[in-house]
């Protein structure tokens, strides 16, 4: 019989926050373990919250073999990587000093606003090992600043967010952007002529979470996928390559799946130069219909493993254009900071509600722009519409890279 | 039970969840897992500043509590702390569902049940399915420094499924879910899943684009449930107002925001996925008329904001899992019942929209509900489906927009996702209602 398991580790302090203040702290010590037990190709699992007995998981694993569960794919093993991308973690007592600071400069210098919401430090320790000799490691710690911004004019619930996700924080660097990014919030401005207009949005979510869905194998392989037959077509404009990443470095995420697959060189291109050349696939799936095994892998550390694909927190856009000035020549744009509730229907047609957005010139938030509606499909937003995707330099959200995406949308006033 | 400190206030909540998941991708087994879990969040306040800890370590509740008692400040008069002396103290044992836990069904007869329903797929426009069944008991116990001694449970349990449907040219995926209180109640819902797979299929196969616009839309009771839930839920959760007098003016209680057939209601008694005999820091739940007959007339407090508001508890302060500690948060919402037939209310539609069902919805100064099935009404009549990325109102324009509320009236349950705010994430809520008609909502 072989054996794996899974150990989850999470440790965390936070300032919550209300109304500018520190209002209360919290701190979390939560271990959770999986086991999973392999056997004349079928998989037992079991799994605990809490520090549970090795012994008694094992045998609650053994005995979950009895439901016939069938996994006869070989296991990932011979494999050793440890890795930690943060061995300076902030100390709770660094952690409250720097969440009063900002709150006490925030507080003085933009009495017109409130900040609410949670100044945390989250240390995250994952450890995957099998009786066949994988034993992975990673180990990571982020300083996460989340505080919702309200307007106290407004009756608004939220008027909008600062932000910050980083492993060093540097409070001299994120007041200096946030005073700036505050400034251009009090300006308010119109939003520029024209029903077509330039739009950038930090951070991709909302379209590789659909493509996620539609990249996922299986689907593909039943025919239930946008992106049925169409291996080895052009999708999407020639500038765009659609990876499955696993840099922690990128995403701030383990660098294996959920099978213990780790990829060469942390990613794997799954649509290169706007064509459709792999899909999302798990052992399993690879297997059952003839794909490229990609390592994609996902589930609960007491689940058996599945196929990724039902978001696109595993997918990346890689940078393809590196000035947004040159690519807009002088045209005055659009930064989406929040866009939320919108949707991409069945066919790709997209529109959603914009809450809070921005003019912007390219390189810098110049006043806040009413609310409104845009739509458009994706592809055209990724096809003849597409701007480009860019290394974020225009807002500071720490030291993990993030990128803007710019198209060309349909607004509605 | 516990050594409380005398200069502080302390509570302990103490969560026991039992949890059974079955997953089967068509007709094969996938996963079958019973988890339980077991964990306590502990809060110190010593009338300055909160202490929370949340720990998997049962055995060491007390060591855990003196460690965030030291990182308090003593505070000789914590009792009379307006927020202290807020808190009620109940002392009750109120174990609703031990005869008929869903602890006591094996995981057998369980996934038998799933089993069955699978076997009713056999329509070849469907061609790939996953489904679950998932159930949940959960036992809390709560206990205070001012004496409060609660134990209570919490069940549900229900059938989800994804299914991938082709109809030629037209593909999409459809969510299917049914909740109960009671496994005996879910054997009922065959016919209800034989009936919702044959409307998505129809659906997939025959919508067609919307043409964007402002309509007339017509709310089923899900998606009244969730119109309420994010057009007016949230902005009736006191802690948003905590502090902020533009919001206090603007929802003054006593301000008329829709006409007199509205009437909204959150009430944590209600059996299923809102259910909450005690909020999370002891207070016993009430039903809140948050408006009566279009007027303000009340809203959603924890202890601490009903101090700061100089209003009454109404036992809505909640967390998601012993990881997190208590926020106000809605229960069951739902729109009280009209009097009108609905088929009365559709045939004054000339030109409209039916949404019937919903992927998601949110709610901040624009709310959004995205439909997973809507349809064209037409002479007062549901004609052809279509296709929409977004319904979207203003919350402090649309309420006054609701012109009719059905006699037909219901609350749906149902297992997967929940209410997000913040970091917490999901918690499970009820909500329903009448079919609510929207005299004017832009439809993308």
């Amino acid at each position: 019989m072989k054996r794996e398991t899974i150990t989850i580790q999470d440790k965390e302090t936070t300032a919550r926050v209300q109304t500018s203040q520190v209002q209360a702290v919290r701190v979390k010590n939560i271990i959770k373990k999986g086991v999973r037990v392999y056997q004349d190709g079928k998989i037992g699992i079991s799994g605990a919250v809490g520090d549970a007995a090795d012994g008694d998981l094992l045998q609650n694993a053994v005995e979950n073999l009895s439901a016939g569960i069938a996994y006869p794919y070989p296991l990932s093993g011979h494999h050793m990587d440890h890795r930690s991308y943060n061995d300076h973690p902030m100390t709770s007592q660094e952690l409250l000093e720097q969440a009063e600071h900002i709150l006490a400069v925030l507080g003085q210098e933009y009495s017109d606003f409130s900040f609410s919401e949670g100044i945390s430090f989250q240390e995250t320790r994952i450890e995957m090992k099998n009786s066949e000799g994988l034993d992975l490691q990673y180990h990571d710690a982020f300083f996460g600043l989340t505080l919702i911004l309200k307007e106290k004019a407004t009756a608004n619930l939220l008027d909008g967010a600062l932000v910050c996700q980083t492993r060093q924080f540097d409070p001299d660097r994120f007041l200096s952007f946030n005073r700036n990014f505050l400034e251009a919030y009090r300006n308010k401005v119109a939003l520029p002529p024209g029903d077509v207009l330039p739009v950038f949005t930090l951070g991709t979510e909302s379209t590789l979470g659909f493509i996620g869905r539609s990249l996922n194998g299986e689907r593909f392989a039943k025919g239930s996928s946008l992106f049925s037959g169409k291996l080895g077509q052009q999708l999407f404009s020639e500038r765009i390559t659609i990876e499955l990443n696993r840099d922690p470095l990128r995403k701030g995420r383990p660098f294996f799946d959920a099978e213990g697959v780790v990829l060469p060189g942390d990613s794997l291109p799954l649509i290169e130069e706007g064509k459709l050349t792999k899909l999302l696939t798990d052992k399993k799936t690879a297997q059952l219909y003839q794909l490229a095994h990609t390592g994609a892998a996902t589930g609960n550390y007491d689940d058996p493993p599945t196929i990724d694909g039902a978001h696109g927190a595993s997918l990346a856009f890689r940078t393809d254009t590196a000035d947004i000035s040159e690519a807009l020549q002088g045209q005055m744009a659009i930064f989406i900071l929040m866009a939320s509730g919108g949707d991409f229907t069945a066919d790709g047609s997209y529109a959603t509600p914009v809450q809070v957005s921005f003019l912007f010139d390219g390189n810098q938030l110049l006043g806040k722009l009413p609310e409104f509606a845009m739509r458009s499909h994706l592809h055209e937003m990724l096809g003849k519409d597409y701007i480009g995707t860019f290394a974020n330099k225009a807002v500071y959200l720490g030291d993990i890279p993030t990128q803007l995406q710019g198209c060309y949308m349909t607004i509605m006033r | 039970m516990f050594r409380f400190p005398h200069d502080v206030y302390v509570d302990v909540r103490i969560v026991e969840s039992h949890n059974t998941e079955i997953r089967f991708k068509e007709l094969v087994l996938q996963s079958q897992k019973i988890r339980t879990e077991k964990g306590a969040l502990i809060r110190v306040f010593d009338g300055t500043r909160w202490y929370y800890g949340s720990t998997t370590d049962l055995e060491n509740i007390q060591a855990s509590m003196d460690t965030l008692v030291q990182m308090a400040t003593p505070n000789p008069d914590i009792l009379n702390h307006p927020v202290v002396q807020a808190f009620q103290v109940n002392q009750e044992k109120m174990l609703r569902y031990e005869a008929d836990s869903v602890t006591k069904i094996s995981i057998e007869e369980k996934q038998a049940l799933l089993e069955e329903i699978l076997a009713q797929i056999a329509d070849p426009a469907i061609v790939n399915h996953n489904s679950r069944y998932v159930d949940n008991k959960t036992i809390k116990s709560f206990f205070s420094s001012k004496g409060a001694a609660i134990t209570f449970d919490q069940q549900t349990c229900g059938i989800r499924m994804t299914l991938d449907i082709v109809c030629g040219e037209n593909k999409d995926q459809a969510g299917i879910s049914k909740g109960a209180t009671f496994f005996s109640d879910l054997g009922g819902y065959k016919q209800y899943f034989q009936d919702e797979i044959a409307k998505s299929i129809a659906f997939i196969r025959d919508a067609e684009p919307v043409v964007p616009g402002e309509y007339t839309v017509l709310l089923s009771p899900e998606a009244t449930g969730v119109f309420t839930h994010e057009s007016f839920g949230h902005k009736s959760e006191s802690d948003f107002m905590v502090g902020d007098e533009t919001m206090k003016a603007e929802w003054a209680l006593g301000k008329r925001v829709g006409r007199d057939l509205l009437t909204i209601v959150d009430d944590g008694t209600l059996a299923g996925n809102g259910y909450t005999p005690f909020d999370d820091e002891g207070t016993k739940g009430q039903e809140t008329k948050i408006i009566s007959q279009g007027l303000l007339t009340g809203r959603l407090h924890s202890a601490a904001t009903s101090v700061a508001l100089e209003e009454n508890l109404t036992g809505n302060a909640r967390a998601t899992s012993f990881e997190f500690e208590p926020i106000v948060r809605m229960t069951t919402t739902y729109i009280a019942k009209g009097t009108r037939p609905v088929q009365e209310i559709m045939a004054e539609i000339d030109h409209g929209i039916y949404v019937e069902t919903l992927k998601h919805g949110s709610g901040m100064s624009t709310f959004t509900l995205a439909p997973a099935r809507a349809y064209k009404i037409e002479g007062g009549q549901i004609t052809t489906p279509v296709k929409i990325s977004v319904v979207t109102g203003n919350v402090f324009s649309t309420l006054q927009e609701v012109d009719a509320v059905s006699a037909e009236f219901e609350l749906t349950s149902f297992v997967g996702g929940g209410c997000g705010k913040m970091e917490q994430y999901p918690l499970p809520v009820g909500f329903g209602g009448p079919y609510t008609r929207v005299r004017k909502l832009k439809v993308q």
